[in-house]
């Protein structure tokens, strides 16, 4: 059995099934319990009601765009796994630079099923599942005291702008830069065969630098159509969309 | 028991759920490599794993930190909890909060807003999981085609993809911070080709630098 028929064999696909089941049924638990308090407090059942169609169809979109990373991922991952991560904790760009960074560290050249194992990918799962707890583990230890503290009024007054949100923003654009700057260094020092160099020798794998440069053009149209042209509805597909397109692009000229 | 004492018990119970219900999430999620690797034969390697942890886990603890100070005042007790379980939350779960909360005009904090924000996460996560499950139904006859030769390079390229995509976002607006740490790296991976092969470690340099610039420029702004 190769390892993708393994990685979409039906032990994965129940595991997976089973928490993804359990999720859905605490979200069914959590919205009956807030519509329940909601008419106690004596809140507007209509507009309960509206909050619930408007979310509904305001998910479906974005959602369609997940489902394209459930097929990115597919691909190396199989079904079942992103099919969990995307659904539960997960989020498109997280997973798969995480991943990406796993398959390294097990000693894979990428993220690919030609060189994926059964425990790369335990091990590629295990990390994928560690580094994206850490919200629920806050939440755990903090939300009730956080909360009550926020509802004591003291948090009201708005401070300014914090270098918070530009750190977490400078750490993105330091992520990317390496990654690109990866592709870069591969393609003019690197050659067709792994771990073999040749400084300034122009004979690495350029596909990466096409794809970065097509998903790059592909977003920069999306971003586009959703500000200027007031298509905001765009924004959901973008990430999703531009990696689809960078991808086909590797496709293409694999071709020719 | 009149509506306030009603909500305070609401609240408290929504703790008391909200934590059994991620403490059982949190096995699951750890268990299920292990009960994965114990059934196809191979357990995750520890190794491999903690290195990856130091590359790549750091970030994303520092981003669960930030994101769990940011978001928990917005989604109120239930809707953090939820949101914190289900995930995709900047591509989804904030912006159809907000969205829920500006359609009602519910304050931030109030009893309202707590009910609303946990309807609206409810309501998106369970579209996701339906959408999601009928997406694979569906994929199920196109597995031959997924992973047929033709379509190797494109699944070869999802993170160069991913990369180019977020290159366009994050830099646009941002080039004077983005510009010395993108040089550098290329500069590096140009004269030393084999650190190629441990890109997720040379994220720390990296991500030193970009923050360094940004201090440095939000200094300056501040002076």
């Amino acid at each position: 059995m190769n390892i993708l028929a393994t990685l979409n064999s039906a032990p994965l696909y129940l595991i997976c099934g089973g928490i993804i089941a359990f999720v859905a049924a605490v979200c069914v638990v959590f919205m009956i319990r807030a519509y329940k308090a909601g008419i106690a407090i004596g809140m507007d059942k209509t507009k309960m009601k509206r909050v619930i169609t408007s979310s509904a169809t305001f998910t479906i979109l974005p959602s369609v765009g997940i489902l394209l990373g459930v097929i990115a991922l597919s691909g190396s991952l199989g079904l079942p796994w992103p099919w969990l991560r995307l659904s539960v904790i997960g989020a498109l760009h997280y997973e798969t630079q995480v991943a990406q960074a796993a398959a390294e560290q097990v000693g894979l050249s990428g993220l690919s099923a030609a060189e994926m194992t059964v425990q790369a990918f335990t091990t590629i799962a295990l990390l994928m599942s560690v580094c994206i707890m850490w919200g629920m583990v806050l939440g755990l230890f903090f939300n009730k005291r956080y909360t009550k503290k926020l509802g004591s009024g003291s948090s009201s007054k708005k401070s300014g702008p914090s270098f918070a949100d530009t750190a977490m923003t400078a750490m993105f654009i330091g992520l990317v830069s390496a990654y690109v700057a990866s592709y870069v260094g591969g393609f003019i020092s690197g050659t067709a065969e792994a771990k073999v160099y040749k400084l300034f020798g122009f004979q690495g794998d350029w596909i990466p630098l096409i794809v970065v440069v097509v998903s790059a053009a592909a977003m920069s149209f999306f971003l586009w159509l959703s500000e200027k042209k007031k298509k905001a509805w765009v924004e959901s597909f973008s990430i999703a969309g531009s990696m689809l397109l960078g991808m086909a692009a590797a496709v293409l000229v694999n071709l020719f | 028991m009149d509506s306030q004492q009603y909500f305070e018990n609401y609240n408290k119970k929504t703790h008391v759920i909200g934590r059994i219900v991620t403490i059982i999430v949190l096995v699951m999620l750890l268990g299920s490599p292990f009960l994965i690797g114990a059934i196809l034969g191979a357990m995750p390697s520890m190794g491999a794993f903690a290195k990856g942890f130091l590359a790549v886990g750091l970030i994303w603890t520092v981003s669960s930190i930030v994101e769990f100070l940011v978001y928990t005042p917005m989604l109120g007790a239930g809707g953090s909890y939820l949101a914190f379980i289900t995930g995709n939350l900047i591509n989804m779960k904030i912006p159809c909060a907000v969205n829920a909360r500006d359609l009602v005009g519910a304050k931030t904090g109030s009893a309202e807003n707590e009910i609303i924000s946990t309807l609206s996460i409810a309501t998106s996560s369970l579209v996701t999981i339906v959408v999601l499950a009928i997406g694979v139904l569906l994929l199920q006859p196109l597995q031959p085609f997924l992973q047929s030769e033709v379509l190797q390079p494109a699944f070869n390229n999802v993170v160069a993809a991913l990369f180019g995509a977020m290159a366009y976002k994050y830099f646009r607006g941002n080039m004077k911070i983005a510009a010395i740490p993108l040089t550098f790296m290329c500069l590096l991976f140009v004269l030393v080709p084999s650190l190629t092969g441990s890109t997720s470690f040379m994220i720390i340099p990296s991500g030193g630098i970009a923050i360094l610039i940004a201090w440095l420029r939000f200094k300056k702004n501040k002076a």
